[in-house]
């Protein structure tokens, strides 16, 4: 096989052939970059508890639950621990700057999510102050904050009256085991902002925006389900209680059906790139009829030709597909950090992901090169010895 | 390559097993389907040619001048009769086998160069030697000794683009015989060229057939080129009119 020729060829036109590259390159990370997005939301849902369950308004998720529910709840045959979650949507410094916060009753976090390992700071120093909070080591980087620092945290949902901003003291890091737990949270004491609201040095909603249970071993949580939802039917506010996956499931839900529309542009991406790839191979393949009339007179047999445009349409389909997962392989860790805040957690290229790109860059060489490849075997060198240059 | 290995056709002449013509062919009848008709282009012709000959095909456009040429080098297929090159029927060859049997037994020459535009002049010349197990060290010798036969060494990385029409056709010329072909076409080899280039490329034809024993075929409308030749062929309406034997006339090689 006369390799020379395929690179001879390919550099021809270097413009059009860097530009192919190009257009190759971005579709390939393109590809990529969806699957891993997809994937990263479906991954909470996958990771989720099944034995974790969720309480939350029957109205809206966006209604809080009185806080006088919980001692209801707690008293349920089959709960072993509950803990409120109120969504805090604040920021630091700059909106830009953005990352969960949740309030949370201090003393029952590590029990109810074991997946969260602190790795610096202990939870002893947590519980002893009511403006402590913990927060995720890539968060800690991210801002340079270290345990013993105060960091101001400008209020969303909630805002002190005194317009100065949120003070959390650093009590401890963590890292998270699961993709379902957010390893860039901070989690600061419930009681610190129910206070600050009853002594009207704040202002935002009442209540909690969910209940986060855990059961008893070997507990069937459909029992428990029920029963909880049957003591607040008649109740002054219904609730509706799932099991933590199913809660995850209805939260990628809620943005739409953002799985499906990323997949069908991650589809159309893939297309477009096919039509042009085809569309260049067949532009190269008609200019080179002459020069495939020339090998053919000299002896170079069909097979060759075949191969020499295949070839050509194969190197550059993994050039691009090289040159794509690598740049999606380059910016995994920046753009986890950057869904990380808004609460998309598991971002990142795996190996699966890398493999998946290459194959179909592969397979976009096959099917591009095939018809010009197919024509330029077939053809009659006479025929191909008349054609203009 | 060296003029050794040039002489191969000379040696064959002397091997009494070998046949007497290189060429033979034999009724053959090649007709072209153009919106449902059938033009026929060569009509039942015989030609033998000998061994070592350097024979100019003449005759009016439209009279199978270059569809012979096309025929006798395995670039095309007739409709009916059968050619046989160094008794090796092509009839009886598949498509991969007359490629192999291009490769190996004729070297092409052609009015418009037919060079590839993206390699070198050296390249292109290496380029049948890319089907044969020579190293890469081998083809470049090869190839630069092919170069320095047409006097080209000096242009040996030039592209096409870059040399003048004369010189394009020496490096075909080059390419056409690196492989040490038993026969040589050559389609209105000197048809692109001016006077000057076009003697240089009748000088090298004349001194590939009489120093190395090539046998060569030549299609020309130049009543001066076909002087280069021992023996013109004159073809008319797809028939052969006869062949004409006769002295050739020297060419003088300027420069």
């Amino acid at each position: 096989m006369p390799w020379s020729l395929l690179w001879r060829h390919l550099l021809a036109r270097p413009l059009r052939s860097l530009l192919t590259l190009g257009s190759l390159s971005i579709a390939f990370f393109l590809v990529c970059f969806l699957r891993s997005v997809v994937g990263a939301l479906e991954a909470g849902v996958e990771a989720a508890s099944q034995t974790r369950l969720i309480v939350q308004s029957a109205v809206s998720l966006f209604v809080n639950l009185p806080t006088s529910y919980q001692s209801k709840i707690e008293g349920a045959v089959g709960v072993a621990s509950s803990c409120k979650l109120q969504w805090f949507g604040g920021y630091y410094q700059d909106p830009s700057n953005f990352f969960a916060q949740f309030a949370v009753d201090a003393d029952r976090l590590l029990d109810i999510y074991p997946e969260i390992r602190l790795v610096d700071g202990d939870e002893p120093s947590f519980l002893r102050r009511r403006d402590a909070c913990l927060i995720g080591a890539d968060l800690a980087t991210s801002f340079g904050w270290s345990v013993g620092d105060s960091i101001p945290i400008i209020g969303g949902l909630y805002t002190r009256v005194d317009g100065t901003p949120w003070q959390f003291y650093v009590a401890g890091t963590y890292r998270s085991t699961s993709p379902n737990v957010d390893g860039r949270t901070l989690w600061f004491h419930y009681e610190y902002l129910e206070q600050s609201l009853e002594t009207g040095a704040a202002e935002g909603p009442q209540g909690a925006g969910v209940f986060v249970l855990s059961l008893d071993r070997g507990t069937d949580p459909t029992l428990v389900m029920g029963a909880i939802d049957g003591m607040f039917e008649n109740g002054p506010q219904r609730v509706q209680t799932t099991t933590e996956s199913e809660f995850q499931r209805q939260f990628v839900s809620m943005l739409g059906s953002v799985p499906t529309l990323l997949g069908s542009i991650g589809g159309g991406v893939l297309f477009a790139i096919l039509l042009a790839t085809l569309n260049t191979m067949l532009m190269a393949g008609r200019e080179r009829t002459r020069s495939m009339g020339i090998l053919k007179a000299l002896g170079f047999k069909d097979r060759i030709l075949f191969g020499l445009l295949i070839g050509e349409s194969l190197v550059l389909c993994l050039l691009g597909g090289l040159a794509g997962v690598g740049v999606a392989l380059a910016t995994s860790k920046p753009l986890a950090g950057f869904f990380d805040g808004f609460g998309i957690t598991g971002y990142g290229i795996d190996l699966g992901t890398a493999a998946f790109g290459l194959a179909l860059a592969i397979a976009v060489g096959l099917f591009a090169g095939f018809a010009p490849a197919w024509t330029a075997a077939r053809l009659r060198v006479v025929t191909a010895l008349g054609a203009e240059h | 390559m060296s003029a050794a290995a040039l002489n191969r056709d000379a040696n064959r002449d002397a091997d009494p097993g070998a046949p007497a013509a290189l060429v033979r062919v034999e009724g053959v009848r090649r007709v072209y389907r153009r919106a449902g008709e059938g033009l026929v282009v060569l009509d039942g012709l015989d030609l033998e040619m000998e061994r070592g000959g350097f024979f100019a095909l003449m005759g009016p456009s439209g009279s199978g001048k270059t569809t012979l040429l096309n025929l006798i080098g395995g670039l095309d297929r007739p409709d009916g009769g059968e050619i046989y090159v160094d008794g090796e029927a092509l009839s009886g060859l598949s498509d991969g086998e007359l490629a192999a049997w291009r490769a190996d037994t004729v070297g092409f020459i052609f009015q418009g160069f037919n060079l590839m535009p993206v390699l070198t002049a050296q390249q292109n010349v290496e380029l049948p030697l890319l089907l044969t197990n020579l190293s890469r060290r081998e083809r470049r010798e090869h190839a630069r000794h092919a170069l320095s036969l047409v006097g080209l060494a000096d242009r040996a990385k030039h592209r096409p683009r870059q040399l003048s029409g004369g010189q394009e056709q020496r490096v075909a010329i080059a390419r056409a015989l690196v492989s040490d072909p038993l026969l040589i076409l050559a389609d209105e080899p000197t048809g692109d060229l001016d006077r000057v280039s076009a003697d240089q490329v009748l000088g090298l034809l004349s001194r590939l057939s009489k120093e190395f024993g090539k046998t060569i075929l030549m299609v020309t409308h130049d009543p001066r080129a076909a002087e280069a030749a021992g023996s013109v062929v004159n073809l008319d309406k797809g028939r052969l009119r006869g062949i004409e034997r006769r002295a050739r006339t020297p060419v003088r090689e300027p420069g």
